[in-house]
């Protein structure tokens, strides 16, 4: 118990710490004395607007992208009982790829043209119906007489192969700029970083986690195995379906503003789980923590590494991530 | 009567394990079904406790049909322990036993005083109490099989369902299970049902014996009227040569060999 609270404490201080770097670092650096400043109204015009509409807005998008992956990722190991599986393994972020890539390719703009704004406003939208469209289909697809384990995971890793080659087969008759923004948005970047976005996806990941919260003790008891839950008065089927659609709700949410993040989801509950005791009181609420300060680091070597060209962010979350994670998987006990 | 099996039906998909079956398990009694591997007696146990769905007929519980019964108020009234539940891991003893009180927590509210009473009462009565802060991967297999049982006892169901308790353990710990169930059989006046293989046990321990072939009840009563030659030949194929215990009280089994006719 103790030990818990003080991880919790440690990673919590850790992801403050790093998103005041994060405010403090970027094409204009700003002193932590700047930051107090503007935070007291006391900053020039140029502060503030680097902290309130550029850096402030960014840094809460990977926070909540983060935290939706985290969790989402935690339930999904825990309703299939595999440590392997994510969100992006079973098609929910292919599902969203592919809605967008119809969406840019359905009115082919010139070569090189950058997409008209009107389109890429609707991304979100059409992101969050591509991943429940996925959803659907894994469910119809895995579900007899309930979601079984590892029917549900192999329905979802074969519905994320078949839309991954319809992506490639429009993909390979794309005009190049259409091209290069899919293949950043596919890969992952914090593009959606404005006010409006935030405060879309702010209550509904708060929900959705809350909700999640409210029933940990149940993923805890389906680890138990299906037959010891059902004999301690957990209808296992019913609870599947709803944790499998919460989980794909989140998963949802994140990449409808941050694209296909590969890999978060599991990084970030597998180190959760070896620094805390086995129960989704405190794994969820810590997977959600990590996966946000890896997103939130990720982000500030995606931005600065090679400035002003930016990396996507996906690809610095498995650059970063993978070292840690074998340490992690390597040095057990 | 406190489990009454009318004309129950389980099947999977196609294939009726259990074409019609109807029988009583007495209350306050320890009953134990034998039969051979397949015979479906571990099916007929999964299905009394609803984790498999029937096909046809239905199970009361207390003269109430179990299928209006929702499934937590189940779990108040039966527990049942299956033969390879997953152990968590890095889980404590006492945590895993804790898992018992789950059918009478709300969302949020942790556990309560009583709640922490019954797992320590549970766990003294299992006799795991000394290991309540070690891992549960850390016990050995029939150490483990005692919390296991105290998770069910956590649960203060007055029916208590094992499938195959004593299976993977030594003649010694086989043993010291069965005696703890006749225990909280005596003490705590819990009805147990078990599904067991070894003869002998079923006869020394049971006081309601149910022997099942290819889905069929073939026989059921006290073992001292069931258990005989002409029985144990129509269920296992063997020709047993049976004895009295030294009080007469029950039979038991010396030496049997497998009936040549059958394949």
């Amino acid at each position: 118990m103790k030990k818990s609270r003080n991880v919790f404490l440690f990673f919590i201080l850790l992801l403050i710490v790093i998103g005041i770097v994060s405010i403090m670092i970027g094409s204009y650096h700003m002193s932590f004395h700047d930051i107090l400043q503007t935070f007291l109204g006391k900053g020039d015009k140029l502060q503030e607007f680097t902290i309130y509409q550029s850096r402030l807005p960014r840094i809460m998008l990977a926070v909540l992208v983060g935290s939706a992956l985290g969790v989402s990722g935690s339930i999904l190991q825990s309703i299939t009982r595999n440590p392997l599986a994510e969100p992006g393994v079973i098609g929910i972020n292919a599902g969203a790829a592919l809605f967008v890539v119809l969406w840019i390719s359905a009115s082919s703009s010139a070569y090189y043209s950058e997409l008209p704004f009107a389109k890429v406003i609707f991304i979100p939208f059409i992101a969050m119906i591509g991943s429940l469209v996925s959803m659907l289909m894994i469910y119809l697809l895995a579900n007899k007489k309930g979601l079984q384990p590892m029917r549900l995971l192999l329905c979802g890793i074969g519905v994320n192969a078949g839309i991954q080659a319809i992506i490639t087969f429009y993909q390979l008759n794309m005009s190049k700029g259409d091209y290069n923004q899919v293949l950043t948005w596919t890969n992952g970047s914090l593009w959606g970083s404005s006010w409006q976005y935030v405060l879309l996806i702010l209550p509904i990941i708060v929900i959705l986690i809350f909700i999640a919260m409210m029933r940990s003790r149940i993923l805890d008891v389906l680890g138990l195995g299906d037959e010891l839950a059902l004999s301690v008065g957990v209808a296992v089927k019913k609870e599947r379906v709803f944790f499998f659609v919460l989980s794909t709700l989140l998963a949802a949410v994140a990449t409808s503003v941050a694209g296909n993040i590969a890999f978060l989801a599991l990084l970030g509950p597998q180190i959760a789980k070896k620094l805390v005791t086995n129960q989704y009181r405190y794994l969820i609420p810590l997977s959600a923590i990590i996966s946000a300060i890896i997103l939130l680091v990720a982000d500030l070597f995606a931005k600065n590494l090679f400035s002003p060209i930016e990396i996507p962010v996906g690809i610095m979350v498995s650059i970063l991530g993978v070292p840690y994670f074998l340490y992690l998987m390597l040095n057990r006990k | 009567m406190s489990i009454e099996v009318k004309d129950l039906q389980v099947a999977y998909g196609d294939h009726a394990v259990i074409p019609c079956a109807s029988l009583n398990i007495p209350k306050g009694k320890v009953t134990m079904f034998i039969g051979k591997n397949g015979c479906g007696k571990s099916t007929l146990l999964k299905a009394i406790a609803r984790i498999l769905p029937v096909s046809k007929g239905q199970v009361f519980l207390e003269g109430q049909p179990m299928k209006q019964i929702s499934q937590k108020e189940i779990a108040k009234k039966i527990a049942i322990l299956p033969q390879s539940p997953i152990v968590p891991e890095g889980i404590s003893v006492q945590k895993l036993v804790s898992y018992g009180r789950f059918p009478y927590q709300k969302p949020f509210s942790g556990l309560c005083q009583q709640d922490y009473d019954i797992i320590t009462w549970a766990m003294k009565k299992t006799g795991v109490y000394e290991w309540k802060d070690q891992k549960v991967e850390a016990l050995s297999g029939g150490q483990r099989q005692r919390v296991w049982i105290a998770l069910a006892l956590a649960q203060k169901t007055d029916i208590l369902l094992l499938d195959e308790p004593t299976t993977y353990l030594d003649i010694a710990h086989q043993l010291e299970i069965l005696e703890l169930l006749k225990q909280l059989n005596k003490e705590e006046k819990v009805t147990i049902v078990t599904v067991i293989h070894e003869l002998n046990h079923a006869i020394k321990f049971g006081d309601h014996i149910i022997g099942m072939k290819e889905g069929q009840i073939l026989f059921e009563g006290s073992p001292k009227e069931v258990i005989h030659q002409e029985n144990l030949r129509h269920l296992y194929d063997i020709e047993a040569t049976l004895i009295q215990s030294e009080k007469g009280s029950y039979p038991i089994c010396i030496d049997y060999t497998l009936l040549k006719e059958t394949k």
